[in-house]
């Protein structure tokens, strides 16, 4: 039954295939994802708490204006901020340094790979319980710095002190996404043509000169990936917080904006000013996946 | 090529003369973080194993003096002795399992559907997707919970999957790997008279396991881990899922911790085996993620 | 034949539906406890045989858990029939009218004046509102201290004799019961019950002669002086004073069962008895445990005990009026049993008939909570109260744990706690 078909009809036809295919998605996505963003907003503009059966009052911008004067807030930009930086910097060298240290072994390489990516397959919130273990005063944690810096008997306040409760939600992402971003990098370094480094030798570079000259520079899209992947991972989180405050941790150092949004809907029921926050962190995470998208797109590498 | 001759070398001048001091720094390096890295899992199993005064204790033994098996019957039996933890792990089980499919399912259609046709506006729906992932999922949370309540699907298997039936991230790797795949084999299947629908199930599906398995790990993965959305939608104990369960034990039995740990043992326990025997596909799914270029 | 069939099939279906009609489903959420969810279960299953047509499906969560899903499912217009929580929690929703007012008909009662008889006067107050009675309590509780009398032995005190009667004695008390591992606490003396600051610790700014709001309701955190004391008193206790306890360790309470040596005292209400008798017999049967009154300051004003808090059984208004009706039976039903609340979940039902029967007279230490109580006053309760309660958190944690200076916590403290009582 082959009909003589004109190219503009099979591309026609092709077209609406196209659209067939990913209307699904659409659906979903308009249903489940833009439709609440868009809720979302709306409700930012109003004045309303969970449980009032009244109609809402519409205030226009003065739940954004509330919070961008609230100190408050303040402490949650802050507390994400400080979270974010502390915790992707650590993050970016050593996954780096795994990533070359491993490579430059000729074995073990899977195993080294599978032990440091393995606490990334735990779910937080054992992550959360095991680590609340570690960090009580009279854990794993205070044994083994004590016993490294030999200061017997000393409590490090993991969770207690306002400075250390903060330093080890870092560490327990750092330890859970280690192994991710160093796979990235394994990955990163692989594509890098071994013809590059025959050239360098031939040259008369040593390990180190090609390390800096050559190894890092043709890393720089895969560090800007990492980079930004995992800052917004960082912006985000909210289950370690989350579970160090209901096992006791004191809450303003850590109180990321995730999760004052969540207190001040569920706990304070001011839905209206909760949606506002959360409209101002996605407007963030939309800024720094613009950044991402430019940078992966101005950084094309070719050999 | 510098492999040959370093083998040579090896050949000739013996193993240990390859090994200077700054290689051995190195080993010893890696060495002793992958062991702090391991080392809170293993301290998860040890403490599961040990009754909670002891875990404790200063200093902390590495190796029990007993098998404590009283923690995994403490754990799996629950505080009011309902055995609901297995209705948990199962209820986890399906939810994960169920939008491992669809997902795999609605990505690999709207990622074909992207990659290899060309209609108007398919870089703006493209974008519109890739828009998804940015929307932090405590942004939407309660306007989504009150979707889904109005659809009456609240403390049901649907109201866990539905939210999930796909994401962006999945779409963007069908996408990824359909790009590359070769238009010739379509195009020869499109004039023996295969239909597109045709075409999408017996040329594209079967070809593609890599992609789909990485997608459908990542994604299991993902849904076993879910606790804020449960948090809201789950009202009842028969309905809670594996990170609600650890939840609420922490909350009752704080201070229990080897029945916690062996909760939380029991949880990672299915994880960690299909890491093991799949790793392939968690170490190639970052890998994926890292060879997009834009 | 044919004709017979369908009168048979018509008057099937008529059957069929009279009884769906009657049908109720009530569903009933209520917090944790395997003692009283022992009793309740078997209520209900009497409940439901003596009334045909009517299934209840009772669902329990922890008690932190359940003020955010009673929250989440009524936003949704979804919540439940019956629920309970802590009035300072149930508030909202007596202010927000989103509850049925009694029908003391179905409850069994003539006349709404009769419950109110029933009742020992006041303990209906919190759950009246505009001349409606909106639930009935299921529990109304207030913390004492017990101690481990080992413990006590252990380091040369009697606990007879040497309890903490003031809270200065209590600093040392603590400090001669706490073992230390240099700065790390392996047993401690005494530990507050951090996560409920209305209950237990706003009494004690009231000792020295604080107030959370003032009386017109117009002002926060009156008396600067006291509040300020109660904050340093809190920062000498924590890490960075006298190392006697803090809100990461364990809680208190959890510990105090198992008679492991690592808790000396807690705080906690009668209750506490039948857990006590469920984990650890032995440690129940001994006796070596004992009931004292809440500590007072050395120089208080005022001798105020721990605030005592009800839980009330409410119910949905927005649901039926069958299901209004039937949930109120069902809640009279469950709560007349007053004695077997007592005896086997240790939990007060403060009814006029229980409190003057010899049950409750005879429990262990029922005097020292009876007289507490009667020192005492209800906890805060208002739209905004676990607002509050989170602040005074910031507030004790900020002095105790970040180490900031107690006039700045209060500086804080003052005027976001101004803020959530204008906004309302």
């Amino acid at each position: 039954m082959s009909k003589r078909k004109t190219k503009y009809s099979i591309e026609r036809k092709k077209a609406q295939w196209g659209w067939i295919f990913v209307a699904p998605s659409l659906i979903v996505f308009a249903i489940f994802n833009f439709y609440p963003i868009f809720n979302a907003f709306y409700t930012s503009l109003f004045k309303k708490k969970l449980l009032s059966l009244k109609a809402p009052t519409f205030i226009g911008l003065h739940n954004y204006a509330y919070l961008l004067n609230s100190p408050d807030f303040w402490n949650s930009i802050r507390a994400t901020v400080v979270f974010t930086i502390g915790t992707f910097i650590p993050l970016l060298i050593f996954s780096l340094l795994f990533a070359v240290l491993i490579m430059s072994r000729k074995r073990f390489q899977k195993f080294f790979q599978m032990a440091y990516y393995s606490p990334a397959v735990l779910s937080s919130v054992v992550a959360a319980a095991i680590w609340l273990i570690i960090f009580d005063p009279r854990g794993l944690a205070n044994q083994w710095v004590n016993l490294m810096m030999n200061t017997p008997g000393i409590d490090h306040k993991w969770l207690a002190n306002s400075i250390m409760v903060q330093l080890s939600t870092m560490l327990v992402y750092g330890w859970k996404y280690v192994g991710y971003f160093t796979i990235i990098f394994i990955v990163g370094l692989a594509s890098i043509p071994k013809s590059i480094y025959e050239a360098a030798r031939i040259d008369g570079g040593n390990q180190w000169k090609n390390f800096w000259y050559i190894t890092l520079p043709l890393l720089k899209p895969t560090t800007i990936l990492v980079s930004i992947m995992s800052m917004l991972q960082c912006l985000k989180t909210f289950s370690t917080q989350y579970l160090f405050t209901q096992g006791g941790a004191p809450l303003a150092p850590i109180n990321v904006i995730t999760m004052n949004v969540y207190h001040t809907a569920i706990r304070d029921h001011r839905i209206g000013r909760a949606s506002a926050m959360s409209i101002i962190l996605f407007i963030i995470m939309l800024f720094f996946t613009w950044v991402q998208f430019r940078s992966s797109r101005a950084d094309e590498i070719s050999y | 090529m510098s492999q040959k001759l370093q083998l040579n070398r090896i050949k000739k001048r013996g193993l240990f003369q390859q090994y200077n001091i700054f290689e051995l720094l190195v080993w010893v390096f890696l060495i002793i973080t992958a062991l702090f890295v391991l080392a809170p899992t293993i301290f998860m199993f040890t403490a599961s194993f040990m009754p909670a005064n002891d875990i404790l204790k200063m200093p902390f033994r590495w190796i029990p003096k007993s098998f404590y098996w009283q923690n995994f019957w403490q754990g799996i039996r629950g505080n009011n002795g309902s055995f609901i933890y297995v209705r948990n792990i199962l209820n986890s089980l399906i939810v994960a399992a169920v939008v491992s499919a669809t997902t795999v399912f609605f990505s690999a259609l709207a990622g074909f559907g992207l990659a290899k046709y060309y209609f108007k506006g398919r870089n703006m729906v493209f974008m519109f997707i890739m828009a998804t992932m940015m929307i932090p999922f405590e942004a939407i949370m309660i306007p989504l919970y009150l979707v889904t309540t109005k659809l009456g699907l609240q403390d049901s298997y649907a109201g866990l999957i539905v939210p999930f039936l796909v994401n962006a991230f999945g779409i963007f790797l069908m996408r990824q790997y359909f790009i590359t795949f070769p238009d010739e084999i379509l195009d020869a299947a499109r004039i023996d008279g295969a239909g597109e629908w045709m075409i999408f199930r017996t040329i594209i599906l079967p070809n593609s396991i890599p992609a789909i398995a990485t997608l459908a790990i990542l994604t299991f993965k993902a849904q076993w881990d879910n606790l804020l959305w449960p948090l809201l939608v789950v009202q009842s104990e028969e309905m809670k899922t594996i990170p609600l369960y650890i939840v609420k034990f922490m909350a009752e039995k704080h201070t229990d911790e080897g029945a916690m740990m062996a909760v939380a043992a029991i949880a990672s326990i299915p994880i960690l085996i299909v890491f093991f025997k799949l790793s392939k596909y968690f170490l190639g799914g970052a890998a994926i993620y890292s060879s997009r270029k834009g | 034949m044919k004709k017979l069939l369908t009168f048979f099939l018509f008057v099937l279906f008529l059957i069929m539906t009279v009884n769906t009609v009657n049908a109720v489903e009530i569903t009933f959420w209520t917090h944790e406890d395997p003692n009283r969810t022992e009793i309740e279960n078997r209520y209900i299953m009497e409940f439901e045989k003596a009334n045909p047509g009517v299934t209840v499906k009772r669902v329990t969560n922890s008690s932190t858990k359940i003020q955010e899903l009673v929250l989440t499912a009524f936003a949704a217009n979804q919540g439940p029939d019956i629920f309970n929580m802590s009035i300072e929690d149930e508030y909202a929703y007596i202010v927000n009218e989103r509850l049925a007012p009694i029908d003391f008909e179905a409850a069994g009662y003539p006349s709404l004046q009769a419950v109110y008889d029933a009742y020992v006067p006041g303990v209906l107050d919190p759950v009246t509102y505009k001349g409606n009675l909106y639930g009935l309590p299921l529990e109304l509780t207030n913390w004492c201290l017990y101690l481990n009398k080992k413990v006590f032995r252990d380091v040369g005190l009697d606990p007879e004799k040497d309890y903490p009667k003031t809270w200065e004695e209590m600093v040392e008390v603590s400090d001669k019961i706490a073992i230390r591992d240099g700065e790390i606490l392996s047993r401690r003396g005494f530990d507050f019950r951090y996560p409920y600051y209305l209950v237990s610790m706003v009494p004690m700014v009231e000792q020295l002669g604080g107030k959370l709001i003032s009386d017109d309701g117009k002002t926060a955190i009156v008396n600067d002086e006291a509040w300020l004391k109660f904050l340093k008193f809190m920062q000498e206790w924590g890490p960075n004073g006298k190392i006697l306890g803090s809100p990461t360790y364990a809680n208190a309470r959890k510990l105090f069962n198992k008679d492991n040596n690592d808790i000396g005292m807690c705080l906690t209400g009668l209750y506490q008895q039948g857990r006590i008798r469920n984990d650890n017999p032995d440690f129940y049967n001994s006796g070596e445990w004992m009931v004292v009154p809440f500590p007072v300051f050395e120089d208080a004003v005022k001798d105020v005990p721990a605030a005592y808090y009800g839980h009330y059984y409410m119910v949905n208004g927005q649901k039926p009026i069958e299901n209004q009706k039937m949930a109120w039976k069902l809640i009279a039903y469950m709560l007349s049993h007053g004695e077997e609340y007592l005896t086997k979940v240790n939990i007060v039902i403060p009814t006029v008939k229980l409190m003057e029967s010899e049950t409750y007279k005879s429990m262990p230490y029922s005097k020292v909570f009876a007289d507490d109580m009667a020192k005492g006053h209800v906890v805060y309760y208002a739209e905004s109260s676990a607002e509050i309660q989170s602040l005074i958190r910031e507030a004790v944690e900020s002095v105790m744990l970040a180490g900031t200076s107690p006039e700045d916590a209060l500086k804080t403290l003052k005027r976001k706690a101004q803020e959530v009582l204008e906004e309302g």
